[in-house]
């Protein structure tokens, strides 16, 4: 198994690549942009699926709203305590917040209440309440604004504070304490974090009342146990868990991935196209190549492994280059078109960028789903060639 | 025409908001001065519990020690926590009358108990009247029955128990660690909870002195107490076990790689001499196995019963890791570990039991009843 690699056989199969210029040429083009599409496709919904199961993740276990008429309302304070004392429950924390819709940029901001000394249900708050003192905040009437959401107000000319309009109509003037950075992307484009106190104040929520109660449960195992002992409990709520807001995640995506689908398929298909061209025969000139090579000396096996080369360097360049092509495409462009196929299912959620995600899977995926076929394609008909009598190929 | 219309709507909505209202407007806070009988600027809380008094003054009671000095308690929860403490003569305890807000005699006083008003410390909320007719109204408003103060008292007393239990829960998972953090960033490290008698004098003493506390609100500062008077002062001894599981440790009885279930790790520690060790396992199920007889495992000379230092299991509920020779275990529950039927390990009796009933257990048994039937025959 010492053999060593022939280079004058790689040497030979460079040379034949570009004795045949215009058709390796064609070829390569149409392989470059293929694995470009296809891996391009691939990258698209590897980031989305992240970003949307940090998302999930981020997401509290279990969520308790209040259900009046059909309708979310606000729930007692009070609600909070009683879950506390279920069993296998860690934290029940009663979160204020809401959607402000700014109509001037067409974009809602999650506003969320941040209690200073109150357990945290998410990382990023943890981070933001050790660098603001939300107190402080209250007393001076500040805020903290995520990343997106700086540059949003930067645009409308709102650079060091902004107008809250209450519901009856006045305003409420806080200005930006700071930005932080969230844990999804879409968490730093579209979340205003003050003290509850000033939420109240600009929903008109009572002091008794928040708008939902997140429970935390160390067990996952337990959730479903204590989701009906709420459930119970409270027989006017809505308990939503994890996995329900997954499952729901999970059904748009899956919907947006049927469309992909369909692109997928339609590029394979042209790539079979092209495979099944070749591979169904050679031209009667690269039969004559064969023949003669044969007749100058050449065994089958040199034949075989000089097609190898020459397949493997024509299709592993052009998919090398189609994966750079597609990382510049989907990373550094943010995948123009392709990206609106999948970030189409909520308009007023502000845009968010594609956060990147390196699956060598996924590069290995393309790579099988073409370098090998190609190379299977050029080798069967040479073989084919090569092991007839050689006065028959060149006759 | 248009006056009548505002007119109307106006009578419309100021009739709308009352009733609606109606039951919100019952505050158990102290409309003007509360009457404080305590001496001293700690008078302002309650000895027990260290709630502010003018909060929750309309429950609030008063009590007499047997050397004169004045007590006056949040709620008669706290009053019947003190009875047991303190030699406190019945006779001697006032309460406050909801209606006029003045200090009564509690054994002349009609008692409503369990009306729609939320208890104070206490599930079931018990209000004081000066007359039978006030209080009858007011039951009538609010829902509950009307008696006097024994039959409350012995009622408290009798729930004592339960509430002491549903306070501490909230507490525990809610006060302390807000009272921590609070004392991290905005107190001085070297306040001693052990030089005050009681909690309200604690209270007092960093609300008085910025030195000890950057200024806190009144829920800020009851958190800060909280922590400092029931965690600090009694917790410091006490020291809790830990879990260490390497990557490449396997459970010897199945011989599964045990951080991947890092929901059923269970440990032995032992101590050969000076040589410290430990094994592993996936479950208390096979924890047992081993502890039996380590040696039908393999060759586990080392792991003798008497050198056993602690055993550490996983409390299935919180998921922390608890001293396995103390915990209560459920046996023959729906739910499955990764070896299959488990022993499922509680640091608390109460927790045991909710879980026996939520997961169809059959028993509940301690570290010492597990036998070795028991555990084998959870395989079958």
């Amino acid at each position: 198994m010492s053999r060593k690699i022939n280079l004058y056989l790689i040497e030979y199969a460079i040379n034949a690549l570009f004795r045949n210029r215009s058709k390796n040429i064609f070829i390569m083009v149409v392989f470059t942009l293929l694995t470009a599409l296809l891996s391009s496709m691939f990258f698209i919904t590897g980031s989305i699926k992240h970003e949307l199961q940090s998302t999930v993740d981020a997401l509290p276990q279990i969520v308790v709203q209040k259900i009046k008429a059909g309708r979310h309302y606000d729930i007692d304070t009070s609600v909070a305590d009683e879950i506390l004392n279920i069993t296998g429950v860690s934290e029940a924390l009663p979160r204020v917040w809401g959607y402000y819709y700014f109509e001037n940029a067409g974009v809602n901001f999650s506003v969320m209440g941040i209690e200073q000394y109150a357990q945290q249900y998410k990382k990023s708050f943890d981070t933001v309440v050790n660098k603001f003192d939300f107190d402080e905040l209250d007393s001076s009437k500040q805020m903290v604004v995520g990343e997106g959401v700086k540059k949003i107000m930067e645009k409308n000319y709102y650079n060091k504070y902004f107008n809250f309009i209450k519901p009856d109509g006045t305003f409420k003037q806080l200005s930006i304490a700071g930005t932080f950075k969230g844990d999804t992307q879409l968490e730093s484009n579209d979340m205003i974090l003050m003290s509850t106190q000033n939420v109240r104040e600009i929903f008109d929520i009572a002091k008794d009342k928040a708008t939902d109660i997140v429970v935390k449960v160390p067990n996952p195992e337990e959730i479903t146990t204590i989701a009906s002992k709420i459930k119970l409990l409270y027989p006017d709520s809505r308990v939503i868990t994890s996995n329900d807001l997954h499952v729901s995640y999970q059904n748009i995506f899956d919907y947006k991935s049927g469309v992909f689908l369909a692109l997928f398929t339609v590029a394979l298909f042209t790539f079979f196209m092209i495979i099944y061209d070749k591979a169904s025969g050679l031209s009667s000139e690269e039969k004559r190549e064969i023949g003669i090579l044969k007749a100058i000396g050449w065994r089958v096996d040199d034949v075989l492994k000089e097609k190898f080369y020459e397949a493997f360097i024509l299709s592993f360049l052009a998919f090398l280059v189609g994966i750079l092509l597609a990382f510049t495409f989907v990373y550094l462009f943010q995948a123009p078109l392709l990206r609106n196929i999948f970030v189409g299912y909520s308009q007023l959620k502000t845009s968010f960028e594609l956060p990147f995600v390196f699956d060598i899977q996924t590069l290995f995926l393309v790579f099988f789903l073409s370098v090998p076929i190609y190379v299977a394609a050029t080798i069967i008909p040479s073989w084919r060639a090569a092991t007839l009598e050689v006065d028959e190929v060149i006759r | 025409m248009f006056s009548k219309k505002v007119v109307l709507v106006f009578i419309l909505m100021v009739g709308l908001s009352s009733s609606a209202y109606a039951q919100n407007t019952f505050t158990k806070m102290a409309s003007e001065q509360p009457t404080l009988v305590q001496e001293g600027k700690a008078k302002k809380w309650c000895p027990v519990c260290g709630m502010n008094l003018k909060m929750f003054y309309k429950t609030s009671h008063t009590a007499k020690l047997k050397d004169g000095k004045n007590r006056q308690y949040c709620s008669m929860r706290c009053l019947a926590v003190d009875s047991h403490e303190h030699n406190i003569s019945l006779s001697s305890i006032q309460v406050v009358d909801v209606n006029s807000e003045k200090l009564i005699d509690a054994n002349k006083a009609f008692y409503v108990f369990n009306s729609k008003i939320k208890g104070t410390m206490a599930k079931v909320s018990k209000l004081a009247f000066a007359s039978e007719d006030e209080a009858n109204a007011f039951a009538k408003k609010y829902g509950g029955e009307v008696t006097d103060f024994k039959t409350a008292f012995a009622k408290a007393n009798a729930s004592l128990e339960k509430d002491i239990a549903m306070v501490q829960m909230k507490k525990e998972k809610k006060m302390y660690p807000m009272g921590k953090k609070i004392f991290e960033k905005k107190c001085q490290n070297n306040i001693d909870p052990m030089a005050y008698k009681e909690i309200n004098q604690l209270k007092s003493a960093i609300a008085s002195d910025d030195k000890l506390c950057k200024p806190l609100n009144e829920k800020q500062l009851q958190a800060v107490a909280l922590y400092l008077w029931e965690v600090k002062r009694v917790k410091e001894s006490k020291d809790g076990v830990e879990k260490v599981v390497d990557k490449d440790e396997k459970c010897p009885v199945c011989g599964m790689f045990t951080y991947k279930y890092p929901k059923w790790v269970a440990q032995i520690f032992y101590k050969n001499g000076k040589k410290e060790q430990h094994y592993s396992f996936d479950g208390v199920k096979d924890l047992m196995k081993f502890y039996f007889d380590a040696n039908a495992w393999g060759n586990y000379e080392d792991a003798k019963k008497e050198n056993i230092e602690h055993i550490v299991v996983t409390d299935y509920y919180s998921q922390k890791a608890i001293d396995g020779a103390k915990a209560f275990y459920v046996m023959g529950s729906d739910v499955t570990g990764p070896m299959g039927d488990e022993l499922i390990p509680f640091e608390k009796e109460t927790d045991a039991k909710t879980f026996l009933h939520d997961h169809h257990g059959k028993s509940i048994v301690t570290f010492d009843k597990i036998t070795k039937e028991d555990v084998f025959k959870l395989d079958k």
